[in-house]
């Protein structure tokens, strides 16, 4: 095809070329360099508000809300030395707190999802539809139905002020989202490597283990990561169950520096909230590949 | 060929076994805390007859109350105060903003695992009285557990629930006051209304400085769906806000305060429905805060953040408050009181007693706080502090305007239960309808009070 489409620089003078040539280019680096630069101006239009908070957080605390600019004219990083340890809070406590939360909760996913959705993909035992049905169907219940009985059911259980409300269940399969993308996951994987696997001596452990397992990793990679987002993000939870400033988690700090019956220290809450943000951008560094892959393969859209 | 499920099943008991252990070792070394187990039992011998609320003042008090930076380390150093001179006492506080404390608080209430002493404010009280949730104070104080003789007698009555019965102890006393940017009035050429101003002289006042305000800043910001505007409205002509859990107000009261701003708005002295409706509520992102309206109405204790924040972005504006307008009907200026109350699964109530007892007469814990929340409402206190020269400008102004709304012996209107769920969200968007649906005031005042008063029936 080559052939039939000569440049337009090589026929038409250079005045008289249309400024928007009337065939859409072939050549690959214009469509590429196009392709980007719409991208990238998708990209700014969604970063801009992160950018902006992250001027913010290197302006004054008082002229936080002066600009929409993004660049700051009075540089300081007054507001990141402030916030770590504003008045009451501590922020090194409050990192550490959540990281040890999101560890246990994206364990508990990890093991107890995939154990749920190897049974749900490739068990047969008595009504496995009606239960795989009851398991979808707990994605439909608002988390306001279940709050206060929960409550009750953790202050009986005397869990009040521990992270156990807030990791135990984790460890029990009850994110039915994790347990969906999983057994959608595992029902691609060819029977054939399980029936090899049986040839050879496995039984269901041994298949879960040698076969599924190191095949699931982007599902895996997929649950861990929005597991970590979705806790390191939780206020509710927190605020609920950990009331004791000492237990405190990152979002319970930043809750801290707003009061709206007096006063909030917007400066350093903007920093604190950019610096809250990179454990979840690093986590999404390293799992990408897998993330990607995670959802090119499950269909999860 | 063995059975593929034998070796399966016995692992899966195993598996199962396991966990079972992992869950009770957890309970049994959690060390969490389990509160209102006893709630029942502990609530009966409590508030019975002249030893009400007497006893031993030791043990573990949960405390809970909204706040943030600041106010946690006053109120936090109040407690160690109490502590200090209770040995043997540890409190235990909880904390949170005023929103995310009520959400939780509405968990922990409806769990019976209330704090023993949470703080509580006029507009919440009876959606948590009403439930049986909060301790009837009236005993402890004739037991003489809790006194009060230096708290006037109007401003204990705002911790009074729709039966009566005195359910919270009012440590800090907030009101509403009209901020107004001093700089751009003085400009304007209009200065600061006069004491004792009607709501028809605040009318002309806007009015007339919009006339000489710069381009693009508005006298007022547009105030027609604050309910804080309305009661004043409503006090101002004498008139009572509910009664017996229903509307008491005529709906022409509410129709002429909508038409009220509508009047102003439609003549260009006010920020418009839009930028009403996007405008953030925290204290510095008002426009009053950003220089961007000459006054609106904020709570009087919002003049301190407010200036910080307007001397960054206009550097050289002074705002200063005023009393809200008032009427023939009397003063427009009511409190918002915030104190301290027992819950009904406390088990430790002389501790609690002994607690707010210490918040209603220590001078030191007084001083301490500094009306951080309201100013401070022990009279005694209250000269203190104005008595203080260290005391800074802006927050001495505060107090002084606080003490001027007192001596105008401020009513009290009693809120009743699900008043902040049904009525203040209800009335911006009943507003709303009007500023930017083009519903007549009538219109909307009528079904305002229809839906509010099915709301509250339903209570």
């Amino acid at each position: 095809m080559t052939t039939a489409t000569p440049s337009p620089t090589s026929a038409t003078p250079a005045l008289l070329r249309p400024v928007f040539p009337r065939r859409p280019s072939r050549n690959r680096v214009v469509i590429s360099l196009a392709r980007h630069l719409s991208l990238l101006l998708v990209l700014v239009v969604v970063l801009y508000p992160l950018l902006w908070m992250a001027g913010a957080s290197v302006r004054p605390s008082n002229e936080a809300f002066g600009t929409l600019g993004l660049w700051p004219s009075n540089f300081t990083l007054e507001n990141y030395a402030t916030g770590w340890s504003y008045g009451s809070l501590n922020f090194s406590r409050y990192f550490v707190n959540s990281l040890v939360i999101s560890v246990l909760c994206i364990i508990g996913n990890v093991v107890s999802c995939s154990l749920a959705a190897y049974a749900f993909a490739r068990l047969e035992f008595p009504f496995k539809r009606v239960m795989f049905a009851l398991m979808l169907g707990t994605l439909l219940l608002p988390y306001h139905v279940t709050l206060v009985p929960q409550y009750v059911l953790f202050n009986n259980l005397a869990w009040i002020n521990t992270i156990l409300p807030l990791t135990v269940p984790k460890f029990l399969a009850t994110d039915a989202f994790f347990i969906f993308l999983m057994v959608q996951f595992i029902r691609t994987l060819p029977r054939e490597l399980d029936d090899a696997a049986r040839l050879d001596g496995c039984g269901h452990v041994g298949i879960f283990r040698r076969v599924i397992l190191p095949l699931s990793l982007p599902a895996l990679g997929t649950t861990a990561l929005f597991t970590f987002i979705r806790t390191w993000d939780d206020f509710l939870g927190p605020l609920l169950y950990l009331n004791d400033p000492a237990k405190w988690t990152v979002t319970q700090g930043l809750n801290g520096f707003l009061d709206a019956t007096g006063e909030s220290a917007f400066g350093p809450l903007f920093a604190m909230a950019t610096l809250s943000l990179a454990p979840i951008v690093g986590f999404f560094l390293v799992a990408q590949k897998l993330l990607i892959e995670g959802i090119a393969t499950s269909g999860l859209k | 060929m063995m059975s593929p499920h034998t070796r399966p099943r016995r692992r899966a008991l195993g598996l199962v076994a396991g966990a079972a252990t992992f869950t009770l070792v957890l309970t049994a070394c959690s060390g969490g805390t389990r509160v209102g187990e006893t709630t029942q039992e502990s609530a009966a011998p409590e508030a019975s007859g002249a030893e009400a609320g007497l006893g031993d003042v030791e043990g573990t008090l949960r405390i809970a109350y909204w706040g943030s930076g600041p106010r946690v380390d006053l109120t936090n150093g109040v407690s160690d105060l109490f502590v200090a001179e209770n040995p043997g006492v540890t409190v235990e506080p909880e904390s949170a903003d005023f929103a995310a404390y009520f959400e939780r608080l509405n968990v922990q209430g409806s769990s019976g695992n209330l704090p023993c002493v949470p703080q509580m404010q006029g507009r919440q009280l009876a959606s948590y009285a009403t439930q049986g949730a909060l301790m009837d104070l009236d005993p402890l104080i004739e037991s003489g557990a809790i006194t009060v003789p230096d708290i006037p007698e109007e401003v204990i009555d705002t911790g009074r629930g729709p039966d009566g019965g005195l359910y919270f102890i009012p440590y800090g006393a907030a009101y509403d006051a009209v901020e107004i940017n001093a700089t751009l009035a003085e400009q304007a050429g209009v200065g600061l209304p006069e004491e004792g101003y009607t709501w028809e002289d605040f009318g002309e006042y806007i009015t007339e400085a919009q006339g000489s305000l710069p381009e693009g800043i508005a006298a007022a910001n547009l105030g027609g769906g604050l309910p804080n505007y309305f009661i004043a409205w409503t006090q101002a002509r004498g008139e009572e806000m509910f009664e017996d859990d229903q509307i008491a107000f005529s709906e022409e009261t509410l129709a002429e305060f909508w038409t009220f701003w509508e009047d102003l708005r439609n003549a260009g002295a006010t920020s418009t429905a839009q930028q009403r409706a996007e405008e953030p509520p925290q204290t510095e992102q008002r426009y009053v805060a950003q220089g961007k309206v000459m006054l609106d109405s904020v709570p009087g204790n919002a003049l301190t953040p407010g200036q910080a924040t307007l001397s960054g972005l206009a550097p050289g504006q002074e705002l200063t408050t005023v009393a809200m307008p008032s009427g023939e009907g009397g003063s427009g200026n009511v409190l918002f009181t915030s104190g301290w109350a027992i819950s009904a699964n406390c088990d430790n109530v002389p501790t609690a007693a002994a607690f707010i007892d210490f918040w209603a007469n220590n001078d030191e814990a007084a001083a301490l706080f500094a009306s951080n929340n309201g100013g401070v409402t022990n009279t005694r206190h209250l000269q203190q502090q104005l008595d203080n020269p260290e005391l800074p400008a802006l927050k001495k102004h505060e107090l002084e305007l606080y003490q001027q709304v007192i001596e105008a012996k401020p009513p009290t209107v009693s809120y009743p239960a699900g008043y902040q769920a049904n009525f203040e969200t209800a009335f911006n968007r009943a507003y709303e309808t009007v500023s930017l649906g083009g519903t007549s005031p009538e219109d909307a005042a009528a079904a305002f009070i229809a839906e509010v008063n099915a709301a509250f029936g339903a209570q």
